[in-house]
């Protein structure tokens, strides 16, 4: 998940809170309060002050800023939530944000608020712009789910419509570009019109923020107005704007946004929403908005998770110091979460939280106390006998990846257009060199020969692994098999060789067998077999075709193995 | 005696066996047959162990001809030369210098008139006035002698004392001696030693002839063994603190070896092995994981899709229905669900399994046992540039364990014993965690001999939208072990891409402390 820079400073500074002188928190202290928020100090520079931190919690995007960190050691070391009073009982409302009729199938939802008293400084600016990428990119997916505006508020006079126009229609000079563009020469020319239009193009009408004089605010999700929309350094009235397609996602992320202003000392007030179709915040309501639920839990449910009979007051002075709103009532406990998290979807959400707070440390590791018999797979003890017994005819190991090119697998070994060449293939290729599944061992063994010729003589190795055998009868479209391959290369190296390894082999696991010629492009004709066996082909031998040798540029003869140890467990 | 080298035990026996008194070096070579090379090898090796000792140690001189000698016999001595010179003079009735010899016959000033000196003292030559050269006619001893000196040693060394005392005064004068190398003869020292048993190598050779010597052999034969016949030969010994050839050995591969004992340690521990496939549904994979279908938590399993077929056919039931109510409302499982339409259709769709966890999943549904504790090491493949830390694919090693008193503390139990018992640590620290489908999750630092704190694993509780709609009732651990890291340290490598290595030299080569 994200990894967010931040300076010391302004960490210090928000973890002391507007009241406080901020105290320097040594690394050491800092990483264990990281813990509170599943984050990892990645990285620190001395000299610039700037700490890298990656926060593990996809679920959490409020801890995704300097702010959000701060505030949950803060938090804890307050023993109780900080409250907001724009969620309770806000003091009016900025002004009124009307939505458009139709809205709803382009991109429905809208949320606003502004925030006045907090003078944006070099380092709060970057901290706000960071925020708001990471949670456009990664929560809001790219922007699809949910795109953040902010914007100078002098200049904006309300109400605000969220309004869906032509493509044509509309002209503003976009932030990045000095002339008035239409929306649709942004789609085509603008590098975020380039790289955000899918998510509204193919509408006839696109979505624009507009004030009560016409000024284009911007081009939700693609990009802000010149004029209007590009905060800087020295401002101390801002708007803020959320647009999405997911309603508590819109509403959570301006929470957000007004909780962080909030912490760095702005006066939030509210806008109303006024929506064309009724959602389930009605039809008219004002953001940020607290949409949280209370939520009753067993007291019992939250000890016998942990394991430990925490009684009530620990498990509420534990969720309280950490954000929760707790009502303690017997047995039960009533929870709600901060407005700025919305990521309580059971109990078990709510026991972690416990722990986190109380540290994991509170906990005394207990052993699991049943009794379990343990064992290996069938297969995998098969896979074991198989090797111990290749081990024993001096065969070296090998591992190598299951991954790789059809040029290695299939055109390498003669196979191109042969019933040889099924392969499992990948979608979303990388690199060639990884784009598909081995249906055979073979081509790893010949891979290793290739980059081996300074190794000393014979060559003697196999490898048991999986392959991917397509095969439309099977519901994931191909079988796992676990094979074994061998592959034996000298100068003297002889079909008679690996035929006597292979009978031994089948000897010892009790397995009778026959070979049958067949003509496969890899190997010489006349010197391959079938190794068929209970009247199934378990597997092929035979002396690599010389061609196939020139292919991998293996100056020496080879003769290879091929069995299916699946096979090997049927019963005879 | 059992030391006794072969060369020795010959010369030990030549010595009994002497009727003539002590013998020399050159006797014994001739009555043991050895080089002279090996023959003084065996002579000191017993003298430094007192087996024999010198009888008597006589001092020779032999005469022999330099290079100048070998010359002088073909091209004749100044002597003989000067006087030649003279006489032919005197037959022409010429004049001669002692320049005009010097240059003619292109001799060293010295050399002439070291030999007009004799030539002249032995009545052979005049100095008439002018400083002339006349022949008298009368010999030269000192001439005629360094003829039959430079014939008879050039056909081979001899005594200086068998040669007549007037040759003898010859030889000595002309010899090569300290300040002068220009001359043709040189005189040698030859000190020769006889030889004769010490009481103790009298014993041992006498053992040695009433016992007979062992002939030496370098390999046993199973025609020795059968006839008996290594009784009476002696085995050659080995230079043993040479290198050894090298060999390649039959064995697992290091990587493989470490999975292995993995594998035994959880087998030890309780656990039953579970396997599954290479390729998977996004149902097992993430939607029976309770990973919504839009949620940014699938960002982190950026996953490879199949290409064909793209799709499964079904998904099984109930368990497709149980897991989309889930997802959508949270049905049966207490929670209130993701609340979005769940498709069933991108359900279906195939991808290469990108975490171990879909086994377990695939295993809670199919009737895991209550309490019941499993494994698997999964090959996962994910959607990363393949690099130093990132390989294309690798393994998971992942669980869960099932039982009534499974609870958040027992969690911790659990993986306290995976510290101990996998990674034979001693310190361990819990930090709070996100998996998608745990709650609490948990990951394990521990304090490892070689790296210090490093992250073993990651586990925590199942969340119950993940285990009601596969019908499982009690509380399940949901763990995995990162361990690459650890099999690196214990086999001394930098690179994970080195675990699939391709080199053979390498793969033989590489071994591990485990």
């Amino acid at each position: 998940m994200p990894t967010i820079s931040l300076q010391r400073d302004d960490l210090e500074a928000l973890i002391a809170g507007p009241d406080e002188k901020p105290a320097r928190i040594p690394l050491d202290q800092l990483e264990q309060w990281l813990m509170l928020v599943k984050g990892e100090l990645k990285g620190h520079n001395a000299e610039t002050g700037e700490l890298r931190i990656e926060l593990q919690d996809s679920n959490r995007p409020d801890l995704w800023c300097c702010e959000g960190i701060a505030r949950q050691i803060r938090i804890k070391q307050r023993g109780s939530a900080i409250s907001y009073p724009f969620f309770k009982k806000p003091k009016g409302v900025a002004g009124k944000l009307v939505v458009a009729q139709g809205m709803d199938q382009v991109r429905p939802y809208v949320a606003a608020c502004t925030a006045v008293g907090y003078r944006v400084t070099a380092s709060g600016l970057t901290q706000l712009i960071q925020t708001q990428e990471k949670l456009a990119d990664i929560f809001g997916r790219k922007r699809r789910s949910v795109s953040i505006g902010l914007y100078r508020l002098a200049p904006i006079v309300f109400p605000v419509s969220y309004d869906l126009v032509k493509p044509d229609d509309v002209r503003f000079t976009p932030l990045g570009m000095e002339t008035m563009m239409t929306l649709r020469e942004i789609l085509m020319v603008h590098p975020k019109g380039v790289e955000y239009g899918g998510i509204v193009g193919g509408h006839d009408r696109l979505p624009v923020l507009r004030d009560a004089k016409g000024q284009v605010l911007s081009f939700p999700p693609i990009i802000n107005s010149l004029e209007i929309g590009e905060v800087q350094v020295g401002d101390h009235e801002l708007f803020v704007e959320v647009t999405g397609t997911d309603l508590s996602m819109v509403a959570l992320t301006l929470n957000i946004f007004a909780a962080n202003l909030a912490d760095r000392g702005a006066v939030i007030t509210p806008i109303d929403i006024h929506s064309p179709v009724k959602t389930s915040f009605g039809r008219r309501w004002s953001t940020p908005i607290d949409f949280g639920a209370p939520r009753t839990i067993p007291l019992k449910a939250i000890e016998s998770a942990l394991g430990e009979a925490l009684g009530g007051k620990e498990v509420t002075s534990a969720l309280k110091s950490y954000g929760y709103t707790v009502k303690s009532a017997g047995q039960k406990v009533a929870v709600q979460l901060p407005p700025y998290r919305n990521d309580l979807l059971h109990t078990v959400d709510v026991v972690e939280d416990v722990a986190i707070s109380q540290g994991y440390a509170r906990f005394a590791p207990v052993m699991p106390s049943q009794f379990t018999v343990g064992g290996l797979s069938r297969l995998e003890q098969m896979a074991d006998r198989v090797r111990h017994l290749m081990v024993g005819l001096e065969f070296q190991e090998i591992i190598s990846n299951i991954m790789g090119s059809h040029q290695d697998f299939c055109t390498r070994m003669r196979l191109d257009g042969t019933e040889w060449a099924k392969v499992v293939e990948v979608d979303n290729v990388m690199s060639l060199s990884y784009s598909c599944l081995r249906q055979w061992i073979t081509p790893s063994l010949l891979q290793v020969e290739a980059n081996s010729s300074r190794a000393f003589y014979p060559h003697r190795m196999f490898e048991v692994g999986e392959v991917a055998i397509p095969e439309a009868s099977v519901d994931v479209g191909s079988r796992t098999v676990t094979m074994l391959g061998a592959v034996i290369a000298h100068a003297g190296a002889h079909f008679s060789e690996i035929h006597s390894c292979l009978d031994l082999l089948l000897y010892y696991l009790d397995r009778p067998f026959t070979l049958e010629p067949v003509e496969h492009p890899s190997f010489l004709d006349g010197r391959a077999g079938k190794i068929v066996s209970n009247g199934r082909v378990i597997g092929l031998l035979g002396e690599l075709h010389p061609e196939v040798l020139e292919h991998w540029q293996i100056g020496v003869p080879a003769v290879a193995l091929e069995l299916e140890i699946d096979r090997l467990l049927e019963e005879v | 005696m059992d030391n006794l080298h072969p060369l020795e035990s010959k010369v030990l026996l030549a010595l009994i066996r002497q009727p003539d008194g002590p013998p020399t070096l050159d006797q014994l070579e001739a009555s043991t047959g050895l080089e002279p090379s090996q023959l003084s090898m065996a002579v000191e090796w017993l003298l430094a162990k007192s087996l024999i000792a010198v009888h008597s140690e006589t001092v020779a001189h032999i005469a022999s001809l330099t290079p100048i000698g070998e010359l002088f016999f073909e091209k004749y001595a100044p002597i003989e030369r000067v006087l030649s010179a003279a006489r032919e003079a005197g037959q022409t009735g010429k004049r001669l210098t002692i320049q005009d010899i010097q240059v003619k016959e292109a001799l060293e000033p010295s050399d002439v008139s070291k030999a007009v000196g004799t030539l002249k003292k032995e009545g052979a030559i005049l100095i008439v006035q002018g400083g002339c050269i006349e022949s008298t006619g009368r010999n030269s001893a000192t001439a005629e002698a360094m003829r039959s000196l430079l014939q008879e040693l050039r056909s081979g060394q001899r005594e200086l004392q068998s040669f007549s005392e007037p040759l003898r005064n010859v030889l000595q004068q002309h010899a090569v001696k300290r300040g002068n190398a220009r001359e043709p003869f040189r005189i040698d020292e030859r000190v020769t030693r006889s030889f004769v048993l010490t009481p103790a190598g009298k014993d041992v050779a006498d053992q040695l002839s009433r016992d007979g010597v062992a002939e030496e052999v370098s390999q046993l034969t199973p025609e020795l063994l059968k006839e008996g016949a290594w009784r009476t030969k002696r085995f050659r010994k080995y230079t043993i603190s040479l290198r050894a050839p090298r060999i390649a050995a039959g064995k697992r591969h290091p990587y493989r070896e470490f999975l292995d004992l993995v594998k035994l340690k959880l087998v030890s521990m309780g656990f039953q092995e579970m396997r599954g496939t290479l390729v998977e549904t996004e149902f097992w994979n993430m939607d029976a994981l309770f990973m919504p279908q839009f949620h940014p938590a699938r960002d982190i399993h950026d996953v490879y899709f199949v290409k064909n077929p793209t799709h499964a056919r079904t998904i099984a039931e109930p368990y497709l229905t149980q897991v989309t109510q889930v997802h959508e409302k949270g049905t049966g499982a207490g929670s209130t669900g993701w609340g979005y339409t769940f498709d069933a259709e991108r359900a279906k769709r195939l991808v290469l399994r990108s975490q171990g966890t879909a086994v377990s999943a695939r295993t809670l549904a199919s009737g895991a046992s209550v309490p019941g504790k499993y494994f698997s090491i999964a090959r996962c493949f994910r959607y990363d540039q393949v690099d130093a830390t990132h390989a294309t694919d690798f393994f998971q090693v992942e669980g869960i364990v099932l039982g009534a008193d499974i609870n958040f503390r027992t969690l911790l139990g659990l993986l306290n014993l995976f510290a101990r018992e996998v990674a034979q640590a001693k310190e361990v620290k819990f930090l709070p965690a996100y998996f998608p489908f745990t709650e609490p999750s948990v990951e394990m630092h521990v304090r490892h001999p070689k790296l210090g704190w490093m992250e073993l694993g990651g586990a925590g509780l199942f969340r119950p939208e993940v285990t009601t709609p596969l019908g499982v009732s009690v509380p399940v651990i949901a763990w995995g072990l990162g361990l690459d890291r650890m099999a690196m340290v214990a086999l001394g490598i930098h690179d994970i891409r080195d675990l699939f290595s391709a080199d053979l030299e390498f793969i033989r080569t590489m071994r591990g402390s485990f």
